[in-house]
């Protein structure tokens, strides 16, 4: 799904880096189709550090029904509907984006003052926070989850340290391995297997954060991935990522990638957050009809060197 | 959340009654002072009628000193003037009457499946206007602020921003929505109908123990219990001057049409029902009938151009309202809970464009958890600027930390609660548990205090129940309903369902729980309004001959019943023709046709006749083939079929007909071995006749009765298509090869396809194969013979809806090559005989037998092929499925 960068960031930062993405999901059936509904999370989210210059969904066959709107969490998000009979459902994503390095934040408080204060606090912000401390159904809380957590959350560490460490941990003690999980592995399995892809790591540093009380989202969004020494590129070859973003306090929210031991700088394209994967998988839908089906995602993110 | 939950008395647990265990009828306490009052009520049949019961402190019926209530006396003089004998004639009547309506409601692992009698006590709850007027006050009140609550929390959230309401109670909460945050509903109304439970302390007050918002269950139970009632105590109805409910409904259809956002004159309006497994089906078949809504499941509707249609057999039809009785987060599997399909895919697209509207809004369940009474008194303050008028139990949410530290420290004074129903955690009453349980369920509240409630055990008032002619104290809850009016208000039903516990001690007063219910009558102080929703009201209707459209799935049942009906016939009548020779004669010798009718029951039942060694014990291989459950060709299977196809399709065919289907089921729930011993073929013989006259009821209710709708035609075709199949089968097994002394086996096949009448009429005695086939086969008049049943297929085919310009459709011409090839036959070439076999015989069965199933399939592929269910696309359906099974709402 997604593969490893070979070397923690600490590559040559461009102070602004473009990226066009290129994002085909296919589903062939056996049987036609009468009506497939579905929901879309594939825009680009505009932030502080990225913004699409340009961005199109290709939907074939074409639908009888399109609408873009904000979700609950903000995240653009497009409703399609498809009502003539087909075989095959090709959705087509493309991105101009420019993103720019972000930096840590220079505030960097203890730990238990943002889990103490996040339940009190009702400035928009926080109680925005608030809501991403609370189970959901991919990342549920458990007191074995704090243990593991706590070792790297000592009393009175700097909560963007702590975090860190706790990636780090992740990161070495757990095996990406693409066969040991599917989407529907609990994070229970995880943790006890200690292995999975981006996507259980996400949920598994979830889990931990908020059974310690703090505030952390799951990101879903593209990974710009560096060809191996001396090969070149294959287009196609990335994959849709995911990582977490944790509440800091004042600080604000600080992305961590648990599969790369990395925060996130300019590689990292934000397409959607939420509570889990269940909040903005990137195509879900409904069909009828269809007998055996099967799907494909190819993923091409590709960087244009910066003029200058 | 299961049941509201009662204080037991205080005196501890009682010994059970003479009503619960006959082991206790023998010894008879000393008549105890506090029963004295009951038993001043009403003259028991038995002279001695003592009973020992706990007495609680609020009584309903009777004052501290044991008088009666002066607005109950009515009732009891009523009773007394009827007498203990005639009070008990009518009651078995009525509990005739409930079961021969159906009235079910399901227990989850109930081992009586899925149709457990509805439990209805003769003695009504008896409330004064004064009561009622402060109830409905309190309530109207409750709602409003309920709807406020609402639009804020799917709104501007101010509540949570200005610390009002603590986000835990909605963040975390699996009734929150978000999908439904920002959606505007039509005239600002969440809470189309809306369901409160209350109890009555010791101190006369009634308060709310939970409110119900998102799909109040009972309210049709309410309907049906009056409707009983005021056919038993008719006397008593009319001289206690009873306020009819017949408005509150009314209000109902008339807010649900106002609400509509188009065809406000005629709305289609469809209840949504999770199916017949859901426990209260029963109701939401009852409520569809009266209100004249079209009950669909989820998969009856489909979305299209961000519109809700109904599939009938015509088409789609645009459904503008759901009245729904499926929980919120089973609505739409595409937005909301992604493991279940009992709801419409983009369902939510349609409210949030306000295509259609639903009512109780979505997100309505988000309130419905007890921690909300804790916080009702300040938000009523904040949101409409008055005081609550109606308390809530004494309610903790344990998040708080001043409501934490007493509840720890009242722990054993209170019950525990889970903060959000789903969780399907049982109330816990830490005084009854064992020490250690006690500690864990401690140790839990303090790992996570938000997730609990805590509320008071309140002390419930009692009431009379009749039980085994008596009458004993038990608690009891009524559940009490406001419906939303045009007017931006709501009107209050008088009336209610109330719900009385199973034992006097009883922890907990549920349906679930194995309690009873009991009308409620709110007594009137002017002249009660004689207003009836039912036809003979004086409702104008416009006349229409087309009787709304059916929805595919119920004429996919019909097809089903249809076949099922007709199986258990033909299966009756093979059994029967087996039977009735064992009996009347000693030994095989006797009858030499039984070894090919006990082959064509093989053929049919799977029964374990294989050659002539099984003929040693025909009667041991007939017994499996009657009662044995676990063969799904046995009778008691096919009737069971029956049952439960019929229980599905009940809003559809008439009371006489579902009354014939429960008689026939009848005997096959019982055990074969009755009383420990075999029955006697006798006894079978007498089960199978029974069951062919009861069969025969329900194919001439469905002639005579059922107009010749769409409906009636799936029925039909299902009919004519099994017996097609029944008799193609057993003349296969029968005639094609001839047995060495025919004669027997000829009179047995036109006994069993009931044509030995017409045969003797035309015939005499003499027994010929070629006569029998043209009588069984050929002869269209004869309306057993497979001639006809294909002619009737061939006629319902042809009144299916389709389009007129097109040329004959599959299932035309299969119906018609099946009718074909058995008029071109000749009796006397089907009847030859060649190489101890007959070809042309053999030839035209296996024939016309391999159209049947073709036939089946092209009907259902015109027909019925949109019932495909849905599904989600693979890689993003991370969820295993974890079946379809909703949480009740408790009642």
């Amino acid at each position: 799904m997604d593969s490893a960068l070979h070397r923690k960031g600490a590559e040559y930062i461009d102070p602004m880096t473009r990226y066009a993405i290129t994002h085909v999901t296919t589903y062939s059936y056996t049987e036609p189709v009468s009506l497939c509904q579905n929901v879309a999370h594939l825009f680009i989210r505009p932030s502080a550090h990225q913004r699409a210059e340009s961005s199109e969904l290709v939907i074939a066959p074409e639908p009888a029904f399109l609408e873009v709107r904000p979700d609950y969490f903000g995240n653009p998000t497009h409703f399609f509907t498809i009502q003539e009979p087909h075989r095959e459902l090709k959705v087509t994503a493309r991105h101009r984006v420019t993103v720019l390095p972000s930096l840590p934040p220079a505030d960097n408080n203890p730990w238990e003052g943002v889990r103490d204060r996040l339940p009190r606090h009702t400035a928009p912000a926080w109680l925005d926070a608030y809501q991403f401390t609370f189970d959901s159904r991919y990342a549920t809380t458990e007191p074995r989850y704090a243990a593991y957590a706590a070792e790297s959350f000592t009393p009175n560490r700097p909560i963007i340290d702590a975090a860190a460490e706790l990636v780090a941990r992740i990161h070495r003690e757990f095996v990406y391995d693409p066969r040991a999980t599917t989407v529907s592995t609990p994070v229970s399995e995880v943790f006890e297997k200690r292995r999975g892809v981006c996507q259980d790591f996400a949920h598994f540093l979830l889990a931990c954060l908020r059974s310690l009380g703090l505030a952390a989202r799951y990101v879903s969004g593209y990974l710009s991935t560096l060809p191996p020494p001396g090969r070149p590129r294959v287009v196609g070859a990335d994959a849709t990522h995911a990582w977490v973003s944790l509440f800091c306090g004042d600080a604000g929210w600080v992305d961590f990638d648990p599969t790369n031991d990395q925060i996130p700088t300019d590689r990292h394209v934000l397409l959607a957050w939420g509570r889990d994967y269940e909040d903005v998988s990137p195509l879900k839908g409904v069909i009828l009809g269809g007998g055996q089906h099967t799907v494909t995602v190819s993923v091409d993110v590709r960087a244009e060197t910066s003029p200058g | 959340m299961p049941g509201e939950v009662t204080n037991p008395a205080s005196g501890g647990r009682q010994p059970p009654g003479p009503g619960t265990s006959p082991l206790t009828r023998a010894a008879r306490p000393e008549l105890s002072a506090p029963l004295m009052p009951y038993r001043q009520l009403l003259p028991s049949a038995d002279a001695h009628a003592p009973r020992v019961e706990p007495r609680p402190g609020y009584d309903e019926a009777t004052e501290p000193g044991g008088t009666p209530r002066p607005h109950w006396v009515k009732l009891f003089d009523s009773l007394k003037q009827l007498g203990p004998t005639e009070l008990a004639r009518r009651w078995r009547e009525a509990k005739d009457l409930i079961r021969a309506n159906g009235v079910t409601y399901n227990v989850y692992g109930d081992p009586h499946g899925i149709a457990r009698p509805w439990q209805l006590d003769p003695i009504p709850l008896v409330i004064t206007s004064a009561d009622a007027a402060i109830l409905e006050r309190g309530l109207v009140q409750r709602a409003r602020l309920l709807e406020l609550l609402l639009a804020d929390l799917y709104g501007p959230q101010r509540l949570l921003a200005e610390g009002l309401l603590p986000p835990e109670l909605v963040f975390p909460n699996p009734g929150f929505l978000r999908a439904m945050h920002g959606v505007s509903v039509p005239a600002g109304r969440y809470l189309h109908l809306y369901g409160a439970n209350l109890g009555r302390g010791n101190d006369g007050q009634w308060r709310v123990i939970g409110d119900r918002t998102q799909a109040p269950s009972g309210a049709g139970y309410a309907l049906e219990n009056r409707i009983v009632m005021t056919r038993t105590l008719p006397e008593a109805f009319r001289e206690c001057r009873v306020q009819r409910l017949a408005r509150f409904f009314q209000s109902f259809k008339e807010t649900l049409r106002d609400l509509a956002p188009r065809n406000k004159d005629n709305p289609r309006i469809v209840l949504l029902t999770p199916g017949p497994y859901n426990e209260t089906y029963f109701e939401h078949a009852y409520l569809a009938r009266y209100l004249g809504y079209t009950l669909a499941e989820g998969g009856d509707l489909t979305v299209r151009d961000n519109r809700v249609f109904l599939k009938v057999l015509g088409g789609l039809q645009p459904v503008d309202v759901i009245f729904r009785r499926l929980d919120d987060d089973f609505c739409d599997p595409l937005e909301l809970r992604p493991d279940s399909f009992l709801g419409v895919p983009g369902l939510v697209n349609c409210v949030r464009r306000g295509t259609v509207t639903v009512a109780n809004a979505l997100g309505t369940g988000v309130i419905e958890t007890p921690a909300m009474l804790a916080f009702l008194p300040k938000l009523c303050r904040s949101l409409l600027g008055e005081d609550l008028l109606l308390d809530s139990a004494p309610t903790w949410w344990c998040g708080d930390p001043i409501s934490l530290r007493y509840v720890v420290d009242h722990f054993d004074e209170l019950v525990l609660k889970p903060v959000f129903p789903a969780s399907r955690m049982e109330p816990e009453f830490p005084a009854e548990l064992p020490a250690e349980r006690r500690a864990e369920l401690l140790a839990k509240l303090k790992a996570r205090p938000r997730d609990f409630v805590a509320q008071g055990r309140m002390e419930l008032s009692s009431t009379p129940v009749m039980n085994d002619g008596q009458l004993v104290r038990r608690k009891l809850v009524v559940r009490s309903y406001l419906a939303a009016d045009t007017g931006g208000g709501f009107a209050f039903m008088p009336g209610g369902m109330t719900r009385v516990s199973a034992t006097s001690d009883a922890l907990v007063v549920s349906m679930q729980c194995g309690g009873g219910s009991k009308d409620t009558w709110v007594l009137a102080d002017a002249a009660v309004s004689e207003f009836s929703l039912l036809p003979a009201g004086g409702l104008r209707v416009p006349i229409t001959r087309s009787g709304g459209d059916l929805p595919s799935r119920a004429a996919d049942n019909l097809f089903w019943l249809g076949r099922y009906v007709e199986r258990a016939e033909g299966l009756t009548r093979l059994l029967r023709g087996i039977v009735v020779r064992i009996g009347e004669r000693s030994g095989i010798g006797d009858s030499p046709e039984l070894p090919a009718l006990l082959f064509a029951l093989k053929t049919q039942a799977d029964a374990q006749a294989t050659g002539p060694d099984a003929v040693d014990d025909p009667f041991a291989r007939v017994l499996p083939a009657v009662f044995d459950l676990e063969n799904r060709n046995s009778l008691a299977s096919v009737v069971r079929s029956v049952r439960h196809v019929a229980s599905v399709v009940r809003d559809l065919i008439s009371l006489d007909m579902w009354r014939v289907v429960t008689m026939l089921g009848d005997w096959a729930n019982e055990p074969a071995d009755r009383d420990g011993g075999t029955p006697t073929p006798a006894e079978v013989l007498d089960v199978l006749n029974r069951n062919v006259i009861t069969l025969v009821a329900f194919g001439g209710l469905a002639a005579e009765s059922m107009t010749r709708g769409e409906g009636w035609r799936f029925l039909d075709m299902g009919r004519k298509l099994e017996r097609a199949v029944h008799t193609i089968n057993l003349l296969r097994a029968t005639l094609v090869t001839p047995a060495p002394q025919e004669g027997p086996v000829l009179d047995a096949v036109l006994e069993i396809i009931d044509s030995r009448m017409t045969y003797r009429r035309r015939y005499l005695s003499s027994l010929r194969a070629e006569a029998v086939l043209d009588l069984v086969v050929e002869d269209e008049t004869n309306p057993r013979s497979l001639a006809a049943q294909l002619a009737d297929l061939a006629d319902d085919v042809d009144h299916l809806p389709r389009s007129s310009e097109s040329g004959r459709s599959p299932e035309q011409r299969f119906a018609l090559a099946a009718l074909g090839s058995v008029r071109f036959a000749e009796p006397e070439k089907l009847a030859m005989v060649d190489n101890s076999t007959r070809p042309a015989l053999k030839e035209l069965l296996d024939h016309v037998g391999n159209w049947m199933p073709v036939l089946s399939d092209a009907i259902t592929q015109q027909y019925l092929s949109h019932l495909q269910v849905s599904r989600h696309l693979a890689t993003p359906e991370p969820l295993r499925r974890t079946g379809a099974e909703t949480v009740g709402d408790g009642l």
